[in-house]
């Protein structure tokens, strides 16, 4: 048994003529899951209207960077993902996560690292001006149609798109300390031996 | 008259944690509120995927101290969901007990602060008396007094002998007794009243508007629980009553949250009861494939939801959460234009405020 609106599908596909991959999962308590992936990402503000419409509540946005899928050598390449941008660990993926009265559908489309701009739903769904506003600071994401596009977490004097640029610290700690105290002590334990000896 | 802007925070002394408000007021009354976040930005997202699916329990029990166990029971949901794996019914009640103590004490310090804030301060220390036995629960039960350790992912890592048993179910007959009365005093007494009546208002339609949720949206007459809507644990098999009132005022989300403490110690009660015989874990580590899922739960603030993006590895390639108060930071611009300027204090904690939580 599921409340999930089985006619949801159509309508999804009536507002995204360039095309939807719906699935969806029901577990045993009832509660169902659903990914929409939409082909074009000018479908977005359509597909949501849909859900507002709807009375869908939007419960929150990831952004990331998907990793490309692993190919090995001399087998088929994979198929070209729906959206047709190709995840070169670079381009974006958003999933916007819209909660139906308990279940959960996620619309999910896919950005190009070179031309990262999808339309706001803040004029739609009013929280999601600090989704968008958390994701334009960590990614170098565009959001058209924002109504107050400032920087939510961060400072306006930190460098945008962090999570693309800036380097772990114990990628940099280890790099430039951890390996040269160890030869040191490595070496001085052997001068120390041979002192000893002689 | 004049309009001028008093800055509040971000260290103050009516704030538990670092926020920073710019009130424009017009006489005593505010007439706008912009906010300045990101004091305690720490970056946990990026470190969790840094982490493997084992050390985020630890890692996401320490994002926030008051709904400590909300986050790693809904990050173990998630990692369950992809890797298939179904809890054995004892460990489904052991996580709505351990869930409802959080609930209890996380609700019990939010009106005890109230009242301290409203200056009636022999009662903040009665409540905070009566949390204290929730407390000790938690120490007794699981050696801390704020972070359980209860998760892991199939179960649950903690049981009830009988003597457990006993010990939780007569300190729940104690918390009745404690809650009721607590209750009557914050339903009846008139300092309360005439300070938190009418103030701080959050009408249904800006409730909505917002996407509030939890104790903040249920004050304001939108019956939404995950407990009912999205059952999880053995929530299914419970009789969870879902309290609306209709006023959204300070008053209205103080008493929400006392009604639901009380339930709690009903739930928790129909957990000892109810509760089958049996192991409290899948037995061994699940392979965790490649996959994606959400997960949600009833935090003590309202609906947590967890993305899980996993690749077969170790770690996750992207864990996201979003905290019930990430939406109330612009709810309480609503309840607070219109307001007095005494009353800012009172209305930014009667949303319950957590800033570790929303800025992670």
């Amino acid at each position: 048994m599921t409340r999930f609106p089985d006619d949801i599908e159509a309508a999804l596909a009536a507002a995204a003529p360039a095309g939807i991959a719906l699935k969806r999962d029901t577990d045993a308590k009832g509660v169902t899951v659903a990914w929409c992936t939409l082909a074009d990402r000018r479908d977005l503000l359509p597909a949501a209207t849909v859900l507002k419409a709807r009375g869908a509540r939007l419960s929150t946005i990831t952004a990331f960077q998907p990793k490309p899928p692993d190919v090995e050598e001399g087998a088929e390449p994979p198929p070209p993902p729906p959206a047709g941008v190709v995840i070169d660990g670079q381009a974006y993926e958003l999933a916007y996560h819209f909660d139906l009265d308990g279940d959960t559908l996620t619309l999910v489309v896919l950005l190009p690292h070179d031309a990262a701009e999808v339309d706001s739903l803040t004029p739609l769904f009013r929280n999601a001006d600090w989704a968008e506003r958390e994701f334009m600071e960590i990614y170098a994401i565009r959001v058209a149609g924002h109504p107050d596009p400032r920087r939510l977490f961060i400072d306006e004097s930190v460098e945008p798109a962090v999570l693309e640029r800036l380097i772990p610290f114990s990628t940099l700690v280890n790099a430039a300390s951890t390996s040269t105290l160890w030869e040191k002590i490595m070496t001085k334990k052997e001068e120390a031996k041979k002192g000893g000896a002689s | 008259m004049n309009a001028f802007t008093i800055p509040v925070g971000p260290l103050h002394v009516a704030l538990e944690e670092p926020m920073y408000f710019k009130v424009e007021v017009e006489g005593e009354t505010v007439v706008s509120v912009d906010i300045t976040a990101g004091h305690v930005h720490r970056g946990i997202e990026y470190l969790a995927t840094k982490r493997s699916l084992y050390q985020n329990i630890t890692l996401t029990e320490r994002i926030c101290s008051l709904c400590s166990n909300s986050h790693p029971e809904t990050f173990c949901m998630a990692v369950e969901r992809i890797a298939g794996v179904r809890l054995p019914e004892r460990a489904e009640y052991l996580r709505v007990v351990a869930g409802e103590i959080k609930r209890i004490a996380s609700h019990l310090f939010n009106v005890a602060i109230m009242a301290h804030l409203i200056g009636f301060d022999s009662l903040f220390m009665h409540v905070m008396e009566t949390r204290e036995v929730m407390q000790d629960v938690k120490e007794s039960l699981f050696g801390n007094r704020m972070d359980l350790g209860a998760n892991v992912i199939g179960g649950v890592r903690y049981d009830l002998d009988a003597e457990r048993g006993a010990y939780l179910a007569a300190q729940m007959d104690r918390m009745d007794r404690d809650l009721a009365e607590i209750a009557h005093l914050y339903a009846t007494n008139h300092s309360i009243l005439q300070r938190t009546r009418g103030v701080g208002v959050l009408s249904h339609a800006d409730a909505l508007a917002c996407a509030v949720v939890g104790p903040v949206a249920r004050a304001s007459g939108v019956a939404y629980d995950v407990r009912v809507k999205a059952p999880y644990a053995a929530y299914d098999r419970l009789d969870v009553p879902v309290h609306i009132e209709r006023d959204g005022d300070v008053w209205s989300r103080a008493v929400t949250r006392l009604t639901e403490a009380r339930a709690a110690v009903d739930l928790i009660r129909q957990c000892l009861r109810a509760m089958p015989e049996g192991p409290v874990a899948v037995a061994g580590r699940p392979a965790v494939p490649d996959g994606e899922a959400i997960a949600k739960c009833e935090a003590p603030r309202g609906e947590l939801i967890y993305y899980l993006r996993t690749d077969g590895g170790k770690t996750p390639e992207r864990l996201k959460w979003r905290v019930p108060s990430y939406m109330n930071w612009d709810a309480l611009g609503i309840m607070m234009t219109g307001a007095k300027v005494a009353d800012v204090p009172l209305i930014v904690n009667s949303i319950d405020p957590c800033i570790s939580c929303t800025e992670r």
